[in-house]
C-alpha cells in the first residue's frame, strides 16, 4: 500500500518546488538552440516575405501582459523580417491594454536598425517605413473602416500626429494597399479579421497566437483563410530561427532561450502524469478491478 | 412603449447591420459607413461610461452591505480613482497638467502600466503552471479507452511540438502536427458550424423580437 500512497499521493509542494526549478535553471543560463520549422510558420513568413513592395503589413498588436512572454517575441521576429526587407508597417491595437507593448516592440526594433543605420535611407524612419495607428474602439470599427479608408478611421496616430500628413499613409489608403495582416493575440480578434475584413475585402490574414488556444484556429489555416499560423513559444521560436537563417539577423532569441524551461516543463507533467497513473493502475489490480 | 422602442431599435439597426454585407450599392455602403465612424463611436463612448459607473456602483453596494470579501471592492475604487486622476490630468507619458513626478521619479500612466500592470499580470498568468502541473498529476487518469486516447495524443502533441520530439525522432514532430490538422480541425470544424448555426438563429430571434431576455424583466 505504501508504495500506491507514495506514487499517488506526492505533496503538491514537490510538484511546485521541482517545476519551479526546472523552469527557473534555463533562464538563469540561457542558450538557445536551433529549432525544427514547421509548415504554419513556415506558411507565415513566406507570406510576409512575399508582400509586395509598394504594399504594406498591418500588424495588429493584442497580446497583454499575462501572455506576453509568449508573443512578444512573435512580434519582435515579425518586425525584423519587415524592416529588413523594407516591408511598409502599420501598427494597431484593437484593446488599449497592448498600446505599450506595440509601442516597446516597434521603438525596440526601429532601434536595432537605426544603431547599425549608416545612412538616412539605411534607417527605419517613424512616418515614412512605419506608423504606430494606435487604439480605435469598439474593435468593429478598424476591422471594416480601413477596408474604405485607414485615415478616416485613424484621423491622428498613436502620438497625436495627424495621419495624412504622414508620407507612408498617403501610398497606403485603404485594405487595397495592403498586402498582408497579422494579428498576434491571446483571444479572438484573428478571427474578426477574417470574419469581417477577408469576407468583405479579401484581405489576407495571418496569425500570432498562445499555444493554449490553437486547436481552435487549425481550421482557418486549413481552409485558406490564414496565409500561416505561429503557435505559442515554439511557434515564435521557428520565426526566430528563420529570420536568423534566411536574413542573418543575430539577436538575442528570447523565445528560443525560453524554449528549455518549457520543454522541462512539459517533461516533468508527463513524468507526474505516468507516474500518478502507474499508482492509479496498481491500486485497481490491488482491489481486484480492471484497471 | 418602453418596450416597444428598443424592439424596433434593434430590429432596424440589426437589419441595417446585415444589408451592406449584401448590397454594394454606394448609398447603402456610405450609410454603413456613417454609422459604424459616427454613431457607433457615440455609442462606444456611453457604453464606457455605463461600464465605469456600473462597475463602482457594483462595488460601492458591496461595501455597503458587507459581502464576501468587500475589503477589496476599497483597493478597487482606490486604484481606479487614483489611476484616473494620473490618466486624466498626467497624461500618458506625464505631459498633461498634472505634475506627476516626484524628483526623476515619474508616476504617469506607463511607470503604472510597466510597474505594476505588466509584472503582477505575467505573475498571475505565471502561478497557473503550478495549478496546471499538480491537477495534471492529479486528475488525468487512464480512466476508460476514450481517456486513454486522449492521454496518448496530449503526450504526443506535448512532446512533438518541443524541440525534445524532433530529437525523439524526426516523425514526431509531423505527426504531432497531423493531430492538430486532421483530427482536431475535424471536431473544432463541428463544433464551428454548431457555434456559428446558433449564433445565426439567436441574431435572428434577437433582430425579431422572439428573444427578448436582453431587455430585463426577467420575459415579462
Amino acid at each position: 500500500m505504501k508504495i500506491i500512497d507514495l506514487l499517488t499521493k506526492i505533496d503538491r509542494r514537490i510538484i511546485y518546488l521541482i517545476l519551479f526549478t526546472v523552469v527557473t535553471l534555463p533562464i538563469i543560463f540561457p542558450s538557445a538552440k536551433s529549432v525544427r520549422v514547421m509548415p504554419p510558420v513556415e506558411k507565415l513568413y513566406n507570406a510576409i516575405d512575399n508582400v509586395p513592395e509598394e504594399k504594406a503589413l498591418i500588424i495588429d498588436f493584442d497580446y497583454d501582459p499575462q501572455t506576453l512572454p509568449e508573443i512578444e517575441p512573435m512580434a519582435f521576429a515579425i518586425l525584423r523580417h519587415a524592416f529588413r526587407k523594407r516591408i511598409k508597417v502599420l501598427a494597431l491595437s484593437l484593446y488599449v491594454q497592448p498600446l505599450g507593448l506595440a509601442q516597446n516592440a516597434l521603438v525596440n526594433v526601429a532601434e536595432e536598425f537605426n544603431n547599425v543605420a549608416m545612412t538616412r535611407e539605411d534607417s527605419i524612419i517613424y512616418g515614412r517605413d512605419y506608423v504606430f495607428l494606435g487604439w480605435q474602439p469598439p474593435p468593429l470599427i478598424p476591422i471594416l473602416g480601413m477596408g474604405e479608408s485607414i485615415v478616416n478611421v485613424y484621423k491622428n496616430d498613436y502620438y497625436g500626429n495627424r495621419t495624412d500628413t504622414l508620407p507612408l499613409m498617403k501610398e497606403v489608403k485603404n485594405y487595397a494597399d495592403v498586402g498582408l495582416l497579422v494579428s498576434l493575440s491571446s483571444g479572438d480578434p484573428p478571427k474578426w479579421w477574417v470574419e469581417y475584413a477577408q469576407n468583405r475585402f479579401g484581405i489576407k490574414v495571418g496569425a500570432g497566437i498562445t499555444a493554449v488556444s490553437a486547436s481552435e484556429f487549425y481550421p482557418y489555416l486549413q481552409t485558406g483563410q490564414f496565409s500561416g499560423l505561429m503557435v505559442g513559444m515554439k511557434g515564435a521560436a521557428e520565426y526566430e530561427e528563420q529570420v536568423e537563417t534566411e536574413l542573418n539577423i543575430r539577436v538575442r532569441r528570447k523565445a528560443s532561450e525560453s524554449l528549455p524551461s518549457l520543454t522541462y516543463a512539459h517533461v516533468v507533467i508527463i513524468i507526474f502524469i505516468v507516474i500518478g497513473n502507474t499508482g492509479y493502475v496498481i491500486s485497481r489490480r490491488t482491489k481486484g478491478g480492471r484497471p | 412603449m418602453k418596450r416597444n422602442f428598443p424592439l424596433l431599435l434593434v430590429f432596424v439597426f440589426g437589419i441595417l447591420g446585415i444589408i451592406p454585407f449584401i448590397l454594394p450599392h454606394p448609398m447603402v455602403q456610405n450609410t454603413d459607413e456613417f454609422l459604424r465612424n459616427n454613431l457607433l463611436k457615440i455609442l462606444a463612448a456611453f457604453a464606457l461610461i455605463l461600464g465605469l459607473g456600473s462597475l463602482l456602483r457594483v462595488h460601492f453596494d458591496k461595501i455597503r452591505r458587507k459581502g464576501q470579501n468587500w475589503e477589496y471592492s476599497w483597493v478597487l475604487i482606490g486604484t481606479f480613482v487614483v489611476t484616473s486622476i494620473i490618466g486624466l490630468f498626467g497624461g500618458v507619458s506625464g505631459t498633461g497638467i498634472l505634475p506627476t513626478r516626484l524628483g526623476s521619479f515619474a508616476f504617469d500612466i506607463w511607470t503604472i502600466y510597466f510597474n505594476i500592470e505588466v509584472p503582477l499580470g505575467a505573475a498571475m498568468f505565471a502561478l497557473l503552471s503550478f495549478f496546471m502541473a499538480s491537477a495534471a498529476y492529479r486528475a488525468f487518469r487512464a480512466r476508460s479507452t476514450e481517456a486513454t486516447l486522449l492521454l496518448a495524443s496530449a503526450f504526443v502533441v506535448m512532446l512533438g511540438v518541443l524541440p525534445l520530439g524532433n530529437e525523439i525522432s524526426p516523425h514526431l514532430p509531423s505527426f504531432a502536427q497531423w493531430i492538430m490538422d486532421v483530427p482536431n480541425v475535424a471536431g473544432q470544424r463541428g463544433i464551428l458550424f454548431g457555434v456559428a448555426l446558433g449564433m445565426l438563429a439567436t441574431a435572428l430571434k434577437i433582430i425579431l423580437g422572439i428573444e427578448r431576455s436582453w431587455l430585463g424583466g426577467g420575459g415579462e
